[in-house]
């Protein structure tokens, strides 16, 4: 079953950095998604919207895998970053994780250090030569995750002391310390207030220069605000997939109009 | 709300005013109040059971760390010597002598007593063996004061402590009422005195016929070398096998099946624990009987399941986003276990740890089974590298010997030796508490 019309789509085939294509995936016996087709642009924000347990974010830890880590879950189809099938037999999940990072719904830093938040990437990839190469990553990164102001002054204070905000954009600057490829962010920001969701959501947008950004959240203006693209998902379908100004306005589906106007979800 | 919700005119809750307590709250307060009262005596009870326990144990023990010792001054001359040495009964001779500077003391000191020979030998022993063989050994002690120490006699010791009363005494072949009198003028002298017992804390156990002797040292450091045994096997092999269970194995029947054994093991009554080291250890794979080895490996097998569970439940503790947080930025499963969660787990993994090493330094019963329960008269601390091998004994095992034994002093030495293991608990403990506050870290 694939709800979305591909007519109304309007994608540059040259950008495509990820393409699903017949995702199905099952927990146990229940099946969660169903049969669904996407393509992700790169330096693109797009925004996964749908009522809770539609599966927006079980798609979303396809893109990395972190599905793997659930026995009872059982991905099919296909799903490829750049061309390459990511659930082929020779992909690494722990190489894929490196280049599609994630930030999680809760801030969950390291309890260690701001410091060694940002430099465990790094130094688990191998990516600094020596000490001042990885200072130079975590400022970069800290700086990237708007926040390097805030903490510059007590990068060995432990992460976990931070407020909730800054916690969720230390996470993030922990995600890009590692230079992915792709972003994915489950409910960045469920947990944070309106101003920490404010600065997490410029630092979204920011992150589109470099990034293929996919976020997954409940607030429909939250994914108007930061989203070029938007997907809808309703009980484990992709529903509508289109551009965000499109889908808000003037959405081909009734269950889309229903959900953004508030009659279901 | 429903259709009949509705159509009710009055409000199933009457107005009342808030000031006054309505019969509900009242009971529901009261019951409550009960409640706590309930917790309260509990926890009276347990401590007033707990601080008589540890109040009879000090005064039952506290007697082991003294002992009544007879100090005297004696020269023997050159000429004293080799006219005792010329004798047909030396020591005869040797006790003659004592016992003439001995009475040319207590006159000195203007103390009337009369005494003979037995009387001495009832008190402190065979003092003319003693004196010879000391003279013999060090000739070169002839004809200079020698300060000597001797043990009094446990039924003297017992009359300092309270143990044999003059009220109650029978006179019979080891002590008699006058034999008190002497004891008496002696401590007046200032002959016999109670100092503190190090050969208590360091000697090893000695015979049934000599309570005096006995020491918990040899018997501490069998159980040392036990737990040496039991640490460096069960906590790599517990911590391992927790750490494949809970983050690796797939959840499947086969595990399902191993846990509830784990579970089970923990479980299992110790003396099985033992009768099964006997068969394996001893007979099967032919370790020496008696040795802390064989004592640390069944000692092992009880304190693994221990670990293990304590293990499951310290990392199962750790909250799974840290786990997300690690697999997110690419680490692999064994960097999120080694890097993020085992730290985390470590203060619950170290107490379950000493938990469990602090029940198995209590346990006995296995230890009876392997052979650890034998008279070991053995003067450690010189054997200390043939330790793990050399027959031994351990702290509960010897407390347990001493409890069995016929003659009274050995009661005082078994309360004693609890004291002693209390001790090394209770700082096992206290180590446990610590090690647990420095290395917690709040998520």
């Amino acid at each position: 079953m694939y709800d979305a019309p591909h007519t109304e789509r309007d994608v540059d085939q040259q950008d495509i950095k990820i393409s699903a294509r017949k995702v199905q995936v099952y927990y146990g016996t229940t099946h969660a998604i169903k049969d669904v087709d996407c393509d992700i642009e790169d330096k693109t924000v797009t925004a996964f919207i749908g009522p809770s347990g539609c599966g927006k974010s079980t798609f979303l830890r396809c893109l990395n895998r972190m599905n793997d880590t659930i026995d009872v879950c059982r991905v099919e189809g296909d799903i490829s970053i750049d061309g390459e099938d990511i659930y082929d037999k020779r992909v690494d999940p722990v190489q894929l994780r490196a280049k599609v990072g994630m930030v999680f719904q809760k801030p969950n830093p390291f309890p260690k250090s701001i410091y060694d938040n940002i430099a465990y990437g790094p130094r688990i990839h191998g990516l600094a030569k020596n000490k001042a190469d990885l200072d130079e990553i975590v400022e970069k990164s800290l700086r990237r995750g708007a926040i390097w102001d805030e903490v510059k002054d007590r990068l060995d204070a432990p992460g976990t002391g931070l407020s909730g905000g800054q916690q969720q954009r230390l996470c993030i600057a922990r995600a890009v310390a590692t230079e992915p490829e792709v972003l994915l962010m489950d409910e960045p920001c469920s947990a944070l207030d309106p101003i920490a969701t404010s600065q997490v959501e410029e630092l979204i947008d920011e992150l589109r220069q470099d990034y293929s950004v996919v976020i997954v959240t409940h607030s429909m203006q939250q994914a108007a605000r930061v989203s070029q693209k938007t997907a809808f998902f309703h009980l484990g379908n992709l529903v509508e997939f289109g551009d965000t100004g499109k889908i808000f306005t003037n959405p081909v589906d009734s269950r889309t109009e229903s959900y953004i106007t508030g009659r279901i979800g | 709300m429903t259709d009949a919700s509705m159509d009710t005119p009055q409000p199933r809750r009457a107005k009342t005013s808030l000031m006054t307590e309505d019969a509900r709250t009242k009971k529901r307060n009261a019951s409550e109040k009960r409640f706590q009262a309930y917790g309260i005596a509990a926890i009276a009870t347990g401590l007033f059971f707990l601080v008589v326990l540890a109040f009879s144990i000090v005064r039952s023990g506290l007697p082991a760390f003294t002992t009544t010792v007879v100090d005297v001054n004696f020269t023997l001359t050159q000429a004293q010597f080799d006219e005792a040495e010329g004798q047909l009964f030396k020591t005869k001779a040797y006790s003659g002598y004592f016992i003439t500077a001995l009475q040319q003391k207590l006159e000195a000191e203007n103390v009337q007593v009369a005494f003979d020979e037995a009387a001495i030998e009832r008190i402190m022993g065979k003092i003319g063996g003693t004196l010879r063989e000391y003279y013999t050994a060090n000739p070169d002690q002839l004809d200079e004061e020698v300060a000597f120490k001797l043990n009094a006699a446990s039924r003297v010791d017992g009359y300092f402590k309270g143990r044999v009363q003059r009220e109650t005494l029978q006179d019979s072949r080891f002590l008699t009422l006058a034999d008190l009198d002497l004891v008496d003028a002696l401590a007046e002298a200032g002959i016999v005195h109670t100092t503190f017992n190090w050969g208590f804390i360091t000697g090893a156990d000695s015979g049934v016929d000599n309570p005096g002797g006995a020491g918990i040292g040899a018997s501490v450091v069998g159980s040392f070398f036990m737990m040496l045994v039991v640490l460096f096997l069960s906590l790599p092999i517990g911590v391992a096998a927790s750490i494949y269970l809970e983050e690796f194995a797939p959840q499947n029947r086969w595990t399902d099946i191993i846990e509830v054994n784990i579970s089970n093991l923990a479980a299992v009554p110790s003396i099985v624990f033992g009768i099964l080291g006997l068969a394996v250890f001893i007979q099967f794979m032919h370790l020496p009987q008696s040795a802390p080895l064989v004592g640390g490996l069944v000692l092992t097998l009880m304190t693994l399941p221990t670990i293990i569970i304590s293990t499951r439940a310290s990392l199962k503790a750790v909250p799974p986003s840290i786990r997300d947080a690690a697999l997110g930025v690419g680490a692999s499963k064994m960097q999120s276990v080694f890097h993020h969660v085992l730290p985390l787990a470590m203060p619950g993994i170290l107490t379950g740890t000493i938990i469990g090493l602090a029940q198995a330094l209590g346990e006995t019963a296995p230890l009876l089974l392997i052979g650890m329960v034998g008279f070991v008269a053995r003067g450690y601390p010189d054997g200390l590298i043939g330790g793990f091998t050399d027959p031994n004994s351990a702290m509960p095992a010897q407390i347990y010997t001493w409890a069995a034994r016929a003659d009274q002093a050995f009661y005082e030495k078994a309360w004693g030796g609890i004291i002693i293991l209390l001790i090394f608990l209770l700082t096992m403990n206290i180590i446990a508490i610590i090690l647990r506050r420095r290395f917690e870290r709040r998520w």
